[in-house]
């Protein structure tokens, strides 16, 4: 009897915390105090890959997922040619698409600095997250089934260093710094020479006004959009 | 050591044999590639080795254009089945999570690939018609990128390190909900009471009557569930916003449609995109399209 009482007594907060978990809930993104972003330099990018691979070195990646990507852009007809590099990890969006879509909460923005960072211990390999993100940051990792990311060397940042991609660019073509300053032309980098100036986005990225992605570029001419 | 003629020759020679498979393929790519995809697709899934596999002509454009879903699931049917974990390596049980977008009425079942849930997911085949070739529109297995670049992104099919093109594919159901365009005094979660719970009975039993007539949608099922739970149509107009715009729907004209164009609409095409447009859109005043049959046969209410 006393049994009977207990089981239904639990199976009644069950029911409440059920009805609770039914509530309609809604998305707000976090407006970070300040946001970190990328630059690249695509011309004096030579291609190295060094990023990348330090990249994976920091991050203990199996071959496949890869949390930067150098690409090559190469066009035109002799002489016209023309090549550039496009380097891009996760762009630690405004809004990132990634977050929203995470069923676990594996995936959040931090407040302070705007970094977009995963704990992959919470992820069960759904995979929205990687088709959501218009830049292909997610990597899913077939070895273990998870999903992870770059999160901008977070323990770096927080030691007062540089992401290793960054330490390891021997061009000095890519730094990390406030975005609204590399945009803005204010922030003091290697990677934009003087009178250079940045774009938010460079031919066939994917539109910027979907997630405001935390990147600059220093555009080759014939990367520029409209070019 | 000096090399000779014959020693470059050989060089080459090594290198041409080394290279056979791709030089195949890129001569197979200026042969009709029709006659080539036709001829090969069959044996794919019968045991192409992995790197003919991925430059196979029906993964690029025009084939991929043409390319069905049993084509495409002959080698990728992994897609299509359940790959979620049970739990997360730290003890999150999926059955336990619960996004926000989860919430809504019409959401329903476990956790899934986004793969299934556009899919083989009870929503996805009610209201859902979409093949493989309706996201992917072509990709570069080397570089990730459009190579030479493309003007827009639209022509190229796909975006950087992505094998799609989200603007144009994702963000069809994944936009904002655009209230403020619409005259609602605030967002929907905020004002569905005030609209009586509905879209259809509120506003638009006569706004764009043509709306969903589109080979990648069930028009008649979504009209119909529309009318049932507003959280249907709310689900793909904002209820599972991944992105921070809306999609710039076709304006097609509605009986009674005000002879000025807003602004935030000029730019605005006037139809659907050729790719998805079904025979002949029937407009109609009731907000339940006639079916595209009927368009057909010519029974049409326009």
């Amino acid at each position: 009897m006393a049994d009977t009482a207990a089981t239904n007594t639990k199976d009644l907060s069950k029911i409440k915390e059920a009805i609770k978990r039914r509530k309609r809930e809604t998305y707000t993104p976090v407006v970070p105090d300040s946001q970190l972003g990328f630059v690249h330099h695509n011309i004096d990018c030579i291609g190295c890959r060094a990023c990348e691979i330090a990249c994976k070195d920091k991050n203990g990646l199996p071959p496949g997922p890869r949390f930067r990507r150098v690409m090559y852009i190469e066009g035109g007809k002799f002489p016209e040619v023309f090549a550039y590099k496009v380097n891009m990890s996760c762009n630690h969006c405004a809004e990132p698409a990634c977050l929203p879509t995470c069923p676990t909460g594996a995936i959040w923005k931090r407040k302070d600095n705007g970094v977009v960072d995963i704990d992959s211990t919470l992820c069960i390999g759904c995979r929205r997250c990687e088709a959501a993100c218009p830049f292909g940051a997610p990597q899913f990792d077939p070895s273990d089934g998870l999903v992870k990311k770059c999160n901008m060397c977070i323990d770096e940042l927080e030691a007062g260093r540089k992401p290793y991609c960054v330490m390891a660019c021997m061009m000095r073509v890519l730094d990390i710094g406030p975005i609204d300053k590399i945009r803005a032309g204010t922030y003091e980098t290697k990677a934009m020479g003087p009178g250079e100036t940045t774009v938010r986005a460079i031919k066939n990225m994917a539109n910027p006004e979907l997630t405001n992605p935390s990147i600059a570029f220093v555009a080759h001419p014939k990367g520029k959009l409209g070019a | 050591m000096k090399k000779t003629g014959n020693t470059i020759a050989r060089v080459y020679g090594a290198i041409l044999l080394f290279c056979c498979p791709l030089t195949a393929v890129i001569a197979a790519d200026a042969q009709p590639v029709a006659s080539v995809v036709q001829a090969t697709t069959p044996s794919l899934a019968a045991g192409l080795d992995y790197e003919r596999a991925r430059w196979h002509p029906l993964h690029f454009k025009p084939a991929i254009d043409t390319a069905t879903n049993e084509q495409c699931l002959s080698c990728h049917q992994e897609v299509l089945e359940p790959s979620v974990k049970t739990q997360s390596p730290a003890g999150v049980k999926s059955a336990d999570a619960l996004a926000w977008y989860q919430t809504l009425e019409v959401y329903t079942g476990e956790q899934e690939t986004f793969h299934r849930r556009h899919l083989v997911t009870p929503l996805a085949q009610q209201v859902m018609d979409l093949k493989c070739n309706f996201c992917h529109q072509g990709n570069n297995p080397r570089e990730e990128a459009p190579v030479p670049p493309t003007a827009t992104t639209k022509e190229a099919g796909f975006t950087l390190r992505k094998m799609v093109d989200p603007e144009e594919t994702c963000l069809r159901c994944h936009g904002r909900h655009p209230s403020e365009l619409m005259g609602l005094p605030g967002p929907w979660e905020e004002t569905r009471e005030m609209m009586g719970n509905s879209c259809v009975t509120a506003c638009h039993s006569g706004i764009r009557t043509v709306r969903h007539q589109v080979n990648f949608l069930k028009t008649e099922a979504i009209e119909k569930a529309g009318q049932d739970n507003s959280d249907t149509c709310f689900g793909c107009h904002g209820g599972r916003q991944w992105y921070r715009i809306s999609y710039p729907y076709p304006r097609h004209a509605w009986p009674g449609m005000p002879a000025a164009t807003p602004d935030w609409a000029k730019d605005r095409p006037t139809e659907s995109d050729v790719r998805f447009r079904v025979s002949t859109p029937v407009a109609t005043t009731t907000g339940s399209p006639a079916s595209t049959e009927a368009a057909k046969s010519g029974d049409t209410k326009k």
